[in-house]
């Protein structure tokens, strides 16, 4: 099972850095979807491992929340959301993509030594699932400031959410349960709102390149 | 004392099976499309009737033109000997063997391209740049690759990575071993000039990166160079199926146990090969200053592979 979980911490990174070399909406939401898939299989491994072994359901139930929520329902508001802007086609992002890949890397490496120089007493396959999740972090960080659709700003805030809960989950097994589902709806609520403001963003403009809000000057 | 015989075994897969790989992929793009698709024994009745017809020659064209289809055709074979099919042979294999097979395809490229140039055709010197350029960006995910593959099993021998491979495979043993497989897969679609990086039908001049380079070929040197391209396709699928998912049969005697390898052999080329048809069929082929995009992705990936090496190598 050790081997299982450590494929699909690498597969999370994976999915981050598939995230930042696409060039098209629909295929962010599509990857985030991928990713989100991932984590909850990660979090039903580890709760059918604590059924097993303490007899409580609370990660498993956490497991199936995150599949319906972060799986299906967000990448769905998301698609709905972009079906009704307008998409016009031109250059999205600031800096351009192998860059944005390098600085992705230099971003895990930044990570490795960062946890590296930590005094505690880490194994050394908790320090390997924390590079893991922390470096998704960043990568949702820095794909939130690298992009200028909306759309895709939300996108990167959703993956930042998602190496945090990785972060929690692989090295403590999650963090309270209550604490968990209360962050999850509050994402959902995020989401929505989020969603709309894009929509009106498009009304006004014409465009969610957030670029023209700079038009808002006198 | 069985290295001629595995040296043997080990030409005719190269010789034998190649072709029936390129048929298979061809046969699964034809299917995907609703189409009954060449028949599998299409590509050993083209090269036998390229090998019985004229060669026509350019004026302009010098010793290069004529000692490149040899060159290639040699290097891709030789290379392709540097890797065993099955964990028995040895054929043959010193330390860093890894590296000396990447750069004897890479003077086979290097030929290819100057045999390009030599013609004073556009599409040569067209093909021959934009293979330089492709070449030049995947070559550092490739050498990461492989010599991440060798650090972990301790040498940059094959022999030794394989025999490592015996305890158990990679992607059990290290997980991170993931985002080496799919750098080198990635590795594997821009070398043998699949859809993401050339399209390997086209005939139009937007489009073609390798078959440019082969254009002005004709007869026994046309056969020579697609000879070489299907040697060198089954050379990088081999580096997946065998590097990756090693199953050894457990057989007492040598020589059933040779023979259930070879077949366990072919059924992992042929499960690759339409993995790499599937690839083919659902993406499309990148905008050509695009490609720099997926490079960039294989290298890091493979680089990250290197990196955890690192942090949890066993």
């Amino acid at each position: 099972m050790e081997s299982f979980l450590e494929l699909l911490s690498i597969s999370l990174l994976i999915a981050a850095f598939g995230l930042t070399a696409t060039k098209r909406i629909r295929s962010y939401i599509s990857v985030f979807q991928l990713q989100s898939l991932l984590l909850a299989a990660a979090t039903m491994a580890i709760g059918i491992y604590n059924l097993q072994a303490e007899g409580v359901m609370d990660i498993l139930f956490l497991a199936v929340v995150i599949f319906i929520l972060k799986g299906l329902v967000i990448p769905r508001l998301l698609r709905n959301t972009y079906t009704k802007v307008e998409y016009t086609v031109e250059k999205d992002f600031f800096i351009n993509i192998p860059s944005a890949i390098m600085i992705s890397a230099a971003l895990v490496i930044l990570t490795y030594f960062t946890i590296h120089s930590l005094n505690g007493s880490l194994s050394a396959q908790t320090k390997f699932y924390l590079v893991n999740a922390l470096s998704v972090v960043l990568i949702g960080l820095f794909f939130m400031i690298s992009r200028k659709k909306a759309i895709g700003q939300i996108v990167g805030f959703l993956v930042l959410e998602n190496g945090l809960f990785a972060t929690a989950l692989f090295s403590a097994n999650g963090m309270p349960v209550i604490v968990d589902l209360g962050i999850l709806v509050d994402l959902l609520t995020a989401v929505m709102i989020m969603g709309m403001l894009v929509f009106r963003i498009n009304e006004t403009f014409d465009s969610i390149n957030v670029d023209r809000l700079k038009n808002l000057r006198g | 004392m069985n290295t001629p015989l595995y040296i043997l075994i080990q030409l005719a897969a190269a010789l034998l099976l190649a072709p029936l790989v390129n048929g298979v992929i061809k046969k699964v793009k034809a299917f995907s499309q609703k189409r009954q698709g060449p028949p599998l024994q299409q590509m050993y009745l083209d090269l036998y009737k390229l090998l019985q017809k004229d060669t026509v020659v350019s004026e302009t064209a010098s010793w290069v033109y004529h000692f490149a289809p040899y060159l290639n055709f040699v290097t891709a074979l030789l290379a392709f000997l540097f890797f065993p099919v099955t964990f028995f042979q040895q054929t043959i294999s010193f330390g860093g063997d890894i590296i000396l097979a990447v750069y004897l395809l890479g003077l086979g490229r290097f030929f290819m391209a100057l045999g390009g140039l030599d013609t004073g055709s556009t599409f040569g010197g067209m093909g021959a740049s934009r293979e330089m350029m492709i070449s030049a960006l995947i070559e550092p995910a490739l050498l990461v690759s492989l010599l991440t593959l060798g650090l972990m099993s301790g040498s940059t021998s094959v022999e030794s990575i394989m025999s490592v491979n015996l305890q158990g495979s990679p992607l059990s043993t290290n997980p991170f071993a993931l985002l080496i497989l799919i750098a080198l897969f990635i590795i594997l679609l821009a070398e043998t000039a699949r859809i993401p990086v050339d399209d390997p039908s086209t005939h139009l001049e937007l489009t073609m990166v390798h078959e440019a380079m082969l254009l002005e070929y004709s007869g026994r040197h046309l056969a020579l160079m697609e000879y070489a391209a299907v040697i060198k396709q089954l050379l990088f699928i081999t580096i997946l199926a065998n590097f990756f998912f090693p199953l050894e049969p457990a057989l007492a005697s040598p020589l059933p146990a040779l023979l259930l390898g070879l077949i366990v052999y072919v059924l992992k080329v042929l499960i690759i090969a339409v993995l790499v048809a599937v690839t083919e069929i659902s993406t499309v082929k990148l905008r050509f200053f695009s490609i720099p995009n997926l490079a960039a992705i294989s290298f890091v990936l493979s680089f990250l592979g290197f990196m955890q090496f690192f942090i949890i190598g066993r």
